[in-house]
């Protein structure tokens, strides 16, 4: 059925076809339709009961009666120190992005300018296959390095006997670190793909005109880059946000974010509507961030081009 | 200065391998709490051998992941294709639509689809577990095509369709080459997001089916073992020569760039 | 309303089965021996290999399980699979939630022969008791309290907890319930019921510069502990000596005078089990006194609640001597919590988690 879908719209050329072809916009709807069908059975319509949910009293399992409140959106108000939890994960969140945009911009640009061919195959590859092993594990096995006494430690004896231990697991910049590393390869994958198209020939007469490397750097790469960076920004970001092993595992005592706080809702204190009012809460604000980051984007575009 | 970006790719290397290979390490390590210092040993593989319940989930993982990475890369990059290069009215709406399920913790859209497929009688075990995955990878997809269909001029195509072309044509012909590393892209990223997931495939497996995440997470409360360090070494190594050998035998060019 | 129920499992199963036939787990033989399905926590006495082997051949049943890892998951399972359960354990501060909604029977007590060994306080306890009916069958219990590094000197009361000769050396149970347990103790308040939750809240707080981590597992506390994060932490009685035993760890567990907080599990038939009858004779073997002197001795258990099976244990057992019965008459078990209150507690704590956080 999806071959089909493919083939049915693209034969019917927009407009001059012939009488009996599809409309063009049914060409553009079966193009969609898997995408946003299987989304609505299994992401929308569920979390549309859980929306549901969110307004109700309790969990409706079980046999208490079912009261619609506001209460739990009202959270943030009546349990204030969630706004202290909200801030700290939108920072861990901004610092998670930013490093992995910056580490992930540059890892791209040298995939794209400073190897070729099959090695470059190779090497994106390489970076990719971390992620085929489990979140749990690695995470896991971040405790074993940053721990004191762990391989860093180790590592750092071995060159300064005498010094005091460096291990900072159960830290922020844990948590940090946890996240950007786990994140990290959408970022070089997603501006690898807007990297690889840039033409030499730009960079060339950029460099012929006298441009130096920061101009070129600001002026052409990473303008061209910037889809790259958006969507690398938005796989980074939203995720992040509700994250809640790293936090947990990397972060100890400090671990407590958004995510940490929905996940003890639903597990712990089976809290369903709480929890979900806080997760549309975070997503609510989640968007009107980036409805306010592309604002601004378009309106920059708008005064370069 | 390529010198230096290689350096630096290296070093970008040896961070994202730090843990892969303290992972590595540990499964050969006599300690069952992972203590320091090291001791070798091979009994944790040992172990696995006689472990079916390991084996077979992380069989189970890897086949749900192929299908997974197969259907959400074709729907995703038919969707990123609409989006990108026909006239769709509420084309803000429908990216937009895309965040919610990246943006909603997996332990909240693993609920919902517990009771929704509960309630609609979808049910549970390895169909909804394949429903659930394919929908999370789906937005990872249609985002990844979507930034290489930005990035690739679309007055080639158009070139062609004026020169006599059908779009078809000029599509499979002008953007699919130009495309096929984002979408291979895409794949592998679905892939990795389904071998990951562990908190819908915690609630939508039946007894008795598990995944490799879901026994891991299950093990969390009692006896993580170096036999998980020994499965996930094994599964990546695994993918690894695959991906070798594949790399050796595919043909050349194809996705190859013009420098 | 049981037929709707046992339609709708007919549905989940026929699902479940186009889909994975090729699994041997979605076979049900017509007419094979009796199966039964467990719902436990992963690795807690049901399902060890050689009980389970042993109950096969005495009996012909043959046992499977699934695992939850958090109680209010426990009940979703019941509530959302209805007829997939033969036997489930609960800890009895849920029993009387489980049996006023429909999801437990009450026990047939004639079915379970190895009952009347039972101590009284618990076979009868009223936490497990629903409209004079008793719903689960006490099977185990145990205490949280303190555990500390062998050899260090022992804390009276769970004070230490606020001691700075503790700082960043202590680990808590990641557990609302329990922790408010811990701050209604220490200002002398009921555990199960505080009247000044405020006073609760700020003895918590006090902990804040000895906290390193929460722990959430036993094999996180074991990890840990052996890399050596905390000298000082809350913990399971029966955790504590599977961690001296079987992983050689130098850990102790100290009641402290306000005394210890206790827990009872029980193992409950729910509405609707397809062999309710096979469920009943694995609980029955499951409170043996032989089957429980094995695993307390072999692999670490939590204190049965069958007397006659601790009296089977060597009196030297570590188990024994942590779980001293005189615990039973004096210990304060954790009991039913009204949803309000449950709330109020997980509030507390997560704002009190936010505080060690800031």
């Amino acid at each position: 059925m999806p071959a089909d879908a493919i083939i049915r719209p693209a034969a019917s050329p927009s407009g001059a076809a012939a009488g009996h072809r599809l409309p063009s916009w049914f060409a553009t709807a079966a193009l969609l339709m898997p995408t946003y069908g299987w989304l609505l059975i299994a992401v929308f319509l569920p979390l549309c009961t859980m929306l549901v949910f969110s307004f109700m009293n309790a969990t409706p399992m079980g046999r208490a009666p079912i009261v619609f409140t506001l209460k739990h959106y009202k959270a943030f108000i009546t349990q204030p120190y969630l706004v202290g939890i909200a801030w700290d994960s939108l920072v861990i969140g901004f610092w998670t992005t930013f490093l992995c945009a910056v580490l992930g911009f540059f890892a791209a640009l040298a995939l794209a300018r400073a190897t070729i061919g099959r090695a470059r195959e190779t090497l994106l590859i390489l970076i990719l296959l971390p992620f085929w092993t489990n979140g749990l594990v690695r995470v896991f096995s971040w405790t074993m390095v940053l721990r004191e006494g762990g391989f860093l430690d180790t590592l750092w004896h071995a060159l300064l006997p005498e010094a005091g231990s460096i291990g900072f697991l159960y830290t922020r910049p844990a948590i940090v670190l946890g996240l950007v590393h786990g994140y990290l390869p959408y970022m070089i994958l997603t501006c690898y793909i807007a990297l690889v198209t840039i033409d030499d020939a730009i960079i060339e007469a950029a460099q012929s005109l006298g441009a130096r490397w920061w101009t070129i750097l600001t002026r052409v790469l990473v303008p061209l880059a910037l889809p790259g960076l958006t969507t690398g920004a938005i796989l980074t970001f939203v995720p992040v946000i509700g994250s809640f092993m790293e936090p947990r595992i990397l972060g100890g005592r400090v671990g407590v974010t958004m995510g940490t706080v929905i996940e003890d809702q639903f597990t712990q204190a089976f809290n369903w509507p709480l929890g979900a009012a806080l997760s549309f809460t975070m997503l609510a604000v989640i968007l009107a961030i980036f409805a306010t980051f592309s604002g601004v984007l378009r309106r920059n575009a708008g005064g370069v081009a | 200065m390529k010198a230096l970006a290689r350096f630096y790719l290296l070093a970008i290397l040896v961070f994202l391998y730090l843990p892969i290979m303290v992972m590595m390490a540990m499964g050969f390590n006599d300690s069952a709490l992972y203590e320091l210092p090291f001791r070798f040993t091979t009994r944790w593989y040992v172990a696995l051998s006689g472990n079916d319940q390991l084996i077979s989930a992380g069989i189970n993982s890897i086949v749900i992941a192929l299908i997974t990475a197969v259907l959400a890369t074709l729907a995703g990059t038919m969707a990123a294709v609409a989006l990108d290069r026909r006239a769709v009215r509420g084309r803000t709406l429908l990216q937009l639509l895309l965040l919610p399920p990246i943006a909603i913790p997996w332990l909240i859209t693993g609920t919902a689809m517990l009771v929704f497929f509960f309630w609609t009688g979808i049910g549970r075990g390895m169909h909804a577990l394949l429903i659930g995955h394919v929908a999370l990878a789906i937005p990872y997809v249609v985002l990844v095509v979507g930034t290489g269909l930005r990035t690739i001029r679309s007055d080639l195509e158009e070139a062609a369709i004026s020169l006599g072309s059908t779009p078809l044509h000029a599509f499979f012909a002008v953007t699919l080459p130009l495309l096929t590393p984002s979408i291979l892209g895409a794949a592998l990223f679905a892939f990795a997001v389904s071998l990951d997931q562990f908190v819908i495939s915690y609630f939508l497996s039946t007894p008795g089916f598990a995944t490799l995440p879901v026994q891991i997470y299950s093990a969390i409360r009692k006896g993580f073992t170096p036999e998980i360090n020994a499965i996930s070494t094994i599964l990546l190594v695994g993918s690894m020569s695959v991906i070798v050998v594949f790399a050796i035998f595919a043909r050349p060019g194809g996705a190859r760039d013009k420098r | 309303m049981k037929i709707t129920r046992r339609q709708t499992l007919g549905l989940l199963g026929a699902g479940a089965f186009a889909a994975t036939a090729p699994l041997p787990f979605a076979m049900r033989p017509a007419r094979a021996a009796t199966k039964i399905t467990v719902l436990n926590w992963q690795g807690y006495g049901t399902d060890e290999k050689w009980a389970l082997e042993a109950f096969q051949k005495a009996t012909g049943i043959e046992v499977v399980h699934d695992y939850f890892s958090s109680e209010p998951e426990m009940l979703t399972k019941l509530r959302t699979n209805p007829g997939a359960y033969d036997v489930v354990l609960i800890n009895s501060a849920r029993t009387q939630q489980a049996a006023s909604e429909g999801l437990i029977e009450p026990i047939d007590f004639s079915k379970v022969a190895n009952s009347a060994g039972l101590s009284p306080e618990l076979r009868d306890h009223p936490n497990i008791k629903f409209e004079d009916k008793t719903y689960g069958v006490a099977w185990v219990w145990g205490i949280t309290s303190l555990a500390i590094t062998e050899g260090s000197a022992k804390p009276d009361s769970y004070a230490a907890l606020a001691d700075p000769a503790h700082k960043n050396k202590v680990a808590l149970f990641d557990d609302a319930v329990t922790s408010v347990a811990i701050g209604a103790l220490l200002t002398g308040q009921d555990m199960n019921n505080p009247s000044d939750l405020d006073a609760v809240k700020e003895k918590l707080k006090g902990f804040k510069d000895n906290v390193k981590l929460l722990w959430s597992s036993e094999d996180q506390w074991n990890k840990s502990f052996a890399a050596k994060e905390f000298d000082l932490s809350v913990y399971w009685s029966g955790a504590a000596v599977r961690s001296k035993r079987n992983s050689n760890l130098p850990v102790e567990f100290v009641v402290p005078k306000e005394g210890g907080i206790g827990w009872l599990d029980n193992l409950c038939i729910p509405v609707g089990a397809p062999n309710a009858d096979a469920g009943l004779a694995f609980i029955n073997y499951m409170i043996d006194p032989d089957f429980y002197v094995e695993w307390a001795t072999k692999i670490g258990a939590p204190a049965s609640a069958n007397a006659a099976a601790m009296e089977k244990l060597p009196a030297d057992d570590l188990n024994r001597k942590i779980h001293d019965p005189s615990y039973l008459k004096t210990m304060t078990i954790q009991s039913a919590l009204p949803d309000d209150r449950r709330e109020a507690f997980n509030n507390l704590w997560q704002e009190v988690k936010a505080f060690y956080a800031g």
